[in-house]
Parts: C-alpha cells; sequence; structure tokens
C-alpha cells in the first residue's frame, strides 16, 4: 500500500520514549526514498500519456488525471512523514546542545546519521557564538536555585580545579559543598551527583 | 525628606499603594514579569533590551559588592544572603534568555519569513535564528530533500505547485494561557466574528483565555501572564 512505510517510520518516532533518541532507521527511511522515486516514475509516465493523448480523448483522460494526482499526493504525504522524522529528531538534538556540551556520548552518537552528527556540531557551536556574544553562560541554572550551595558527591576523579570561591580536590567519592554554578557543569558531564538532603 | 520637589508634592499621598507600585516597578519585578510573560505566550515577545541591559549592570554591581564584603570580612550571613538574591537574579536572567531562544530554536524558519516576529529579536538573537535555519536547512538537505524528485525540493512548501509556504511551523496562537488585568479593562471583545459575548476585564482578576484575543493587551503590557 502507498504511504505505509511511511507512517511506520513516524509511528516509530512517536512510539519511542519522549525526549530519547532511538537508532535512525536508515533501512526504512532509504525505502520511503525509493518509494517517492518511483511514484515520480509513474508521475511522468502518466503525465506523458495524457500529453500525447491529447485533450480530445474523454474515457482515458480522467482515469490518468486522477492516477497521476494519486502519485502526486502521495510523494507530498512521504515528503511530509520524512520530514517530520527528521524535524522530530532534530528537535531532540537541539535539547541535547542544551544539556550536553560539544561532546556526544557514544551511545548516543551511533543512533545518529551522520547528517544529524553534524547538525549537532554546528548547533551547538551556534549555541555557544550566542552565549560567547552575550558573555554569558545560559547552560547553568537550569532548575530555580534554592541555596547557593548544594550538596555533591564526585563520581568520577577530577582532580585539583580553581572554583569560583575555593581551591577544590574533587577526589573521587568525595562528598562537598559547591556553589551551585560551579557544580552544574560537572553534573552535567555525569561527573558529579547532587545529595538531596 | 530628601527627594526632589518634583516628587515632593505628591509626597503626602504615600500609601501602601503606592508602595505597591513602587514595588512592582522595579528592575527585579520587571525582570520577573517579562520571563513570566516569556514562559507564558506560545510566540516570542518583544526582548527586553533595556531591561536586559539594566539586570547586567545591577548583577555586576551585585558581584562587585560581594566581593568586597566578602574581602572585608562582613557577616558571612549578610553575604549569603546578598549571593542568594544574585543567584535568583542569574536565574532568572538566564531562564529568559533561554526560553526565548528555545522559541526561536522552535520557529527559526516562521520567525525569519514574518518581518513583524523578525523585529522582535534582539541582533545576537538574530544571529543565531539565522544559523538555527541554515543548520536546519542543511540537515533537511542532506536527510531528505537532496532525495527527493525535483519538483519537491523546498523546505517551505510540499511542492511547487503550493502557493504558500505550508511546511513551516508555527506557534499556536490559540492556546489557553492564564493571566491576570493590572487594572480594570471594561468589556473585552474576545472574538473578532462578534459570536461570543464581551467580557468584563477586572482589576486583579485571573482568566483562562486564547492568547490570540489577548495579545494585543499582553503587548501594551495591561494584562500579565502567569
Amino acid at each position: 500500500m502507498y504511504g505505509k512505510k511511511a507512517s511506520e517510520l513516524v509511528k516509530e518516532f512517536a512510539s519511542s520514549e519522549p525526549g530519547q533518541l532511538s537508532a535512525f532507521n536508515n533501512d526504512l527511511f532509504s525505502q520511503v526514498l525509493e518509494e517517492c522515486n518511483g511514484h515520480l516514475l509513474h508521475l511522468q509516465s502518466l503525465l506523458r500519456k495524457m500529453q500525447e493523448d491529447g485533450p480530445d480523448n474523454q474515457t482515458s483522460r480522467n482515469a490518468d488525471h486522477f492516477g497521476a494526482l494519486m502519485h502526486h499526493l502521495s510523494i507530498v504525504r512521504n515528503k511530509r512523514c520524512l520530514m517530520a522524522y527528521v524535524y522530530n529528531r532534530a528537535e531532540v538534538i537541539q535539547h541535547l546542545g542544551w544539556t550536553i556540551e560539544r561532546v556526544l556520548p557514544e551511545e548516543i552518537e551511533e543512533k545518529l546519521s551522520n547528517p544529524e552528527k553534524d547538525y549537532f556540531k554546528n548547533h551547538s557551536a551556534t549555541l555557544q557564538s550566542y552565549m560567547s556574544e552575550l558573555d554569558l553562560d545560559l547552560a547553568v541554572d537550569m532548575v530555580p536555585p534554592k541555596d547557593p550551595y548544594i550538596k555533591v558527591r564526585v563520581l568520577e576523579e577530577i582532580g585539583n580545579v580553581v572554583l569560583s570561591d575555593q581551591f577544590a580536590n574533587l577526589a573521587r567519592h568525595a562528598i562537598l559543598f559547591l556553589r551551585r554554578t560551579d557544580a552544574e557543569h560537572y553534573i552535567s558531564q555525569g561527573l558529579m551527583e547532587e545529595l538531596s538532603s | 525628606m530628601a527627594s526632589s520637589a518634583g516628587e515632593g508634592s505628591g509626597s503626602g499621598l504615600v500609601d501602601t499603594d503606592d508602595y505597591e507600585s513602587l514595588i512592582s516597578t522595579t528592575d527585579a519585578e520587571l525582570l520577573k514579569q517579562a520571563w513570566r510573560n516569556e514562559k507564558a505566550a506560545p510566540e516570542i515577545l518583544r526582548f527586553e533590551a533595556s531591561l536586559v541591559q539594566r539586570s547586567r549592570e545591577q548583577i555586576q554591581l551585585m558581584e562587585e559588592t560581594i566581593e568586597e564584603y566578602s574581602k572585608n570580612g562582613v557577616d558571612a550571613l549578610t553575604v549569603s544572603l546578598y549571593q542568594m538574591d544574585l543567584d535568583r537574579t542569574m536565574f532568572l536572567l538566564r531562564s529568559y534568555l533561554r526560553t526565548r531562544l528555545q522559541k526561536i530554536e522552535k520557529y527559526a524558519f516562521h520567525i525569519q519569513k514574518t518581518s513583524e516576529l523578525w523585529n522582535l529579536l534582539s541582533k545576537p538573537e538574530q544571529t543565531f535564528a539565522i544559523r538555527c535555519t541554515d543548520d536546519m536547512g542543511q540537515l533537511f538537505e542532506q536527510s531528505v530533500l537532496s532525495k527527493l524528485p525535483d519538483r519537491y525540493k523546498s523546505h517551505l512548501k510540499q511542492s511547487v505547485i503550493s502557493e504558500e509556504d505550508d511546511m513551516v511551523p508555527e506557534a499556536h496562537l490559540d492556546s489557553f494561557v492564564i493571566c491576570r488585568c493590572k487594572r480594570f479593562l471594561g468589556a473585552f471583545q474576545l472574538d473578532e466574528t462578534g459570536v461570543e459575548k464581551p467580557v468584563d476585564l477586572e482589576a486583579d482578576d485571573l482568566y483562562a483565555l486564547r492568547y490570540k484575543s489577548i495579545k494585543p493587551l499582553v503587548e501594551s503590557g495591561q494584562v500579565d501572564l502567569v
């Protein structure tokens, strides 16, 4: 049936967890594209036939006309589905650009298609350049602050660093009080976790 | 009273009302309202350029104060109160800018081709929007459009026979928002067609209305979104 594969593609995205990406379905995606080209061939041959027959041939004219329209609509529908698939995935990728910086974790990266990887790079560069133009880091302070300091546990060895108010040795498993703005970077990279008191 | 002569003439009337209106016009309060409006409105609003500018200056001032205090050994509690205030203002400002960027990300194509919306953005936001559409366009091109037949290659139209751009996501202006009137506005026609009866908008009352119908009131600041 025409258009079935495209709708499968969209359904696949719709049924995945919100905010999560499944692997880019290359197979199905290229099948839909192939279908589009098939439609185009039919469409062109019908249009050609209509031209050859001329406007006089009433009997076959309607049939050909509607046939051509069918193929046209199928292409348009497939296109909408493909675009929706790509667009909605891109929205998830945009969101990733806010939460993780620059480097994509491997398990996410392998789910992206090549254009999507480029998109992530370009888009996070876009975000970065906006922030550096304003000289303001927008990736911190994602939740309203209750207390300027939060209690965190260090998950990975980070070592000695200079924070905005102190020198700290961020050894693994250490539990410390840090400024929220300092800690958020490490938390979003998964190097620290916040301990709720 | 040390205030100038102009203000002095009305000083006899200072009461709680004036105090409240004074409080509600501090930059912190204005920023909070701008942030709320921006969060609640489905479409992008005008960039509060001078407010953002003033807030940033105040933030800088506050940072300097805190630094000075902690250097001079002022009581730690006082410093941490200042710090908390600073953190909150920073959060508001960041969240305000962030919300706008997220709207731009979402509706970049639409904003870029609609000049009324385009003019609401700040210069850096415009740059951001242009780069957004470029990035997105490139993604579409590489993944889908380059592989489609010639007459279907546009990312704005479904095919060349579409008369208008029919593939651009736009904000839903029909969605409902919760709003509060700042003062009595009288009978207000919610519906252009005149089918619905006008609604009396009272001061300080809450309403759930379609964003589209109160859009001009939000823009002129007569109604706050919450």
